[in-house]
């Protein structure tokens, strides 16, 4: 199943926020969307998954054009994701947050109960799914109580677990520290598999560099460069536009920094744009 | 089996017995109390049925008693000299709560797009609509007047005259209800209801159609509400618009707030307490209403989050008991 934007563009009153972009995924890889503060990555990941409708052109899974659906079929069609600021269900348990992905997703299947999984069958998807992710230990503590870390994690589970095959996660590592960060990067690389496409949003060079089988640098809302690890960190109109000079660098460092003591909430402030 | 586990099952089988008693020994009391247990109860299954709206789904509908009104206008047109039509209770019973869940998907369709205050005050203006057209459709309803003389309600057999027979017929519904929406908010339902209260486009995000999710709990609510409507009507055997203004609505409201918002143990406590709050309260004559409102403040100030913590709650008292009964040892 592969997933393709064709000619896309987003406008937000007189902001173009995405232009023109023509993009396409395959099942079997990870791809990184990366760019500058404000570059267009979330909007993208927004209109994949519903939450925003495209200003013109179109967005197709397979022969399906999603973006004239509403949200809960794109879902339903194996569209999941994660969001940038955690939005988790905090007075559920750890547990309660998987299962409500089951939910039966037709007035058929909830009356008949036809194709519907019975209780045991999602409990024992959601308890396989917990010890995948490590949360077993915590499958009954309300998610609000967990410590940030683990609700970014949560939040990743909650988007596998029923193994759409379109994964979209907004900055996974958004506000984790370095050994956090490195582990996060292992498990979304060990989630990498043949009948699933996981699109990563993220900030974190080294986990993009790491993990991706092609990434894509969004400038403005436009498609600066795409292709390998290798090819992307050459390219110099990326370095330039993305990377910046050092002393932005520092800058964008220092702003990791504090996103982690507010507890992940980023500010949108345009750092690297001028 | 230890000597302890005996005497705790006992001292379990005891507390038990006492319920039972002390709940039977009711209509043994002089008819006043009978009626004011009645109204408990009639209160209980409301509360309970809009609950399901306002504490799971998260939606504030201040109009609930139209459903009500539903129900008891159905018993009303359906057995009664009105139009000679003279249907069995149990029958109207459930036509009753078809006809309140129907209502409520009408309801339901044109509010479902709106959120919080806007939500609240459509669902206010349906209920003061169906108090007026009940109040205008003269052919119908004979308006203000009312409908006298409702049949006298039986039921396989058994009369229901006395507010005694009410007593019986309200606790056993009351039970039927709490029972069912304990076990609707365990079901992945329930889960997807208050997901729903957490955080709908999340929700959306996860597949689910939230538009069903809401008419489902509307619907459900307004059949409660139009079941405890029908019960009303055969309990009065007259029903006019007066009895279902908005006050109603709110004190219904009220009760999920004071009690504890989408918890059974506290909605319960809640028609206790505002149910049998004014009946004390009658010999302070005019000061009531005042002294009222200043318990409600007060309760609200005090406990934000009503009565009943959300901990202590239907799930919580069956896990202890069921603890209680079968481990071995002291605990
Ligand atoms: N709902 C919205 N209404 C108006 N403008 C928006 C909206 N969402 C995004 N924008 C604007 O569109 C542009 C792209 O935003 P987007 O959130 O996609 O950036 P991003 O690449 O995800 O940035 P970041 O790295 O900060 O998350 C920004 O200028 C942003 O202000
Ligand atoms: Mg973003």
């Amino acid at each position: 199943m592969a997933l393709a934007l064709e000619n896309v563009s987003k406008h937000f009153g007189s902001l173009v926020a995405i232009r023109n972009l023509s993009l396409s995924f395959d099942v079997g890889s990870i791809y990184s969307i990366i760019g500058p503060n404000g570059a267009g990555k979330s909007t993208v990941v927004n209109m994949i998954a519903g939450s925003y409708s495209v200003t013109s052109g179109t967005i197709r899974l397979g022969a399906t054009a999603l973006n004239r659906l509403p949200k809960h079929r794109i879902a339903q069609l194996g569209v999941s994701r994660t969001y940038q600021n955690l939005r988790l269900f905090d007075g559920m348990t750890v547990l309660e947050n998987l299962e409500v992905c089951f939910f039966p997703q037709s007035w058929l299947t909830f009356l008949t109960g036809a194709k519907r999984l019975s209780k045991a069958e999602r409990l024992d998807i959601c308890h396989a799914c917990l010890a995948e992710f490590h949360l077993s230990d915590v499958a009954d503590v309300l998610a609000g109580d967990l410590p940030y870390g683990r609700q970014k994690i949560l939040e990743l589970a909650r988007a596998f677990v029923t193994q759409a095959p379109i994964v979209l996660l907004d900055e996974p590592a958004a506000g984790l520290n370095h050994t956090e960060t490195k582990d996060m990067a292992a498990m979304i690389a060990g989630l990498k598999r043949e009948d699933r496409a996981i699109i990563l949003v993220e900030h974190d060079m080294d986990m993009v560099m790491s993990i991706s089988d092609r990434i894509d640098v969004l400038n403005y809302g436009e498609l600066l460069c795409s292709g390998t690890p290798d090819l992307v960190r050459t390219n110099e109109r990326v370095q330039e536009a993305y990377l910046g000079t050092t002393e932005e660098l520092d800058d964008i460092r220092k702003l990791a920094q504090s996103r982690r003591a507010q507890g992940g909430l980023r500010a949108n402030a345009g750092i690297v744009r001028h | 089996m230890g000597n302890s586990v005996i005497v705790r099952r006992l001292g379990l089988l005891a507390v038990l017995a006492l319920c039972v008693v002390l709940l039977a020994l009711v209509p043994y009391l002089p008819s006043y109390y009978v009626r004011v247990a009645d109204s408990i109860l009639i209160y209980i299954i409301l509360a309970v049925g809009l609950n399901l709206v306002v504490g799971y789904a998260g939606l504030l509908d201040l109009g609930f008693i139209a459903f009500y009104a539903v129900g008891a206008y159905a018993y009303a047109l359906l057995a009664s000299g009105q139009f000679d039509i003279h249907l069995p209770f149990i029958v109207v019973l459930f036509i009753g709560a078809a006809a309140g869940a129907i209502a409520g998907v009408l309801l339901g369709f044109p509010v479902l797009k709106l959120r919080g205050d806007y939500l609240a005050i459509v669902t206010l203006s349906f209920g003061e609509i169906i108090r007026i057209a009940i109040n205008n459709a003269d052919e119908l309803t004979n308006g203000p007047q009312g409908i006298a003389g409702l049949d006298r309600a039986s039921l396989f057999g058994l009369p229901l005259t006395s507010p005694v027979h009410f007593y019986w017929l309200l606790l056993v519904l009351t039970v039927i209800v709490c029972a069912g929406v304990y076990y609707m908010e365990r079901s992945i339902l329930g889960k997807a209801w208050r997901a729903l209260r957490e955080d709908q486009d999340v929700v959306r995000g996860l597949g689910i159609n939230t538009t069903t999710l809401k008419l489902l709990a509307f619907a459900l609510s307004a059949a409660i509400g139009g079941a405890g409507g029908v019960i009303f009507g055969a309990f009065q055997r007259f029903v006019s618009p007066e009895s279902f203004t908005f006050q109603e609505s709110l004190l219904v409201v009220l009760i999920i707030i004071i009690g504890g918002v989408g918890n059974i143990v506290g909605v319960i406590a809640g028609a206790v307490v505002l149910v049998i709050l004014p009946e004390i309260l009658h010999f302070a004559a005019q000061y009531r209403l005042l002294i009222y409102g200043v318990v409600l403040v007060t309760v609200i100030v005090l406990r934000p989050g009503g009565l009943v913590s959300p901990r202590f709650n239907l799930g919580f008292i069956i896990r202890k008991v069921r603890t209680l009964w079968l481990s071995p040892s002291k605990t």
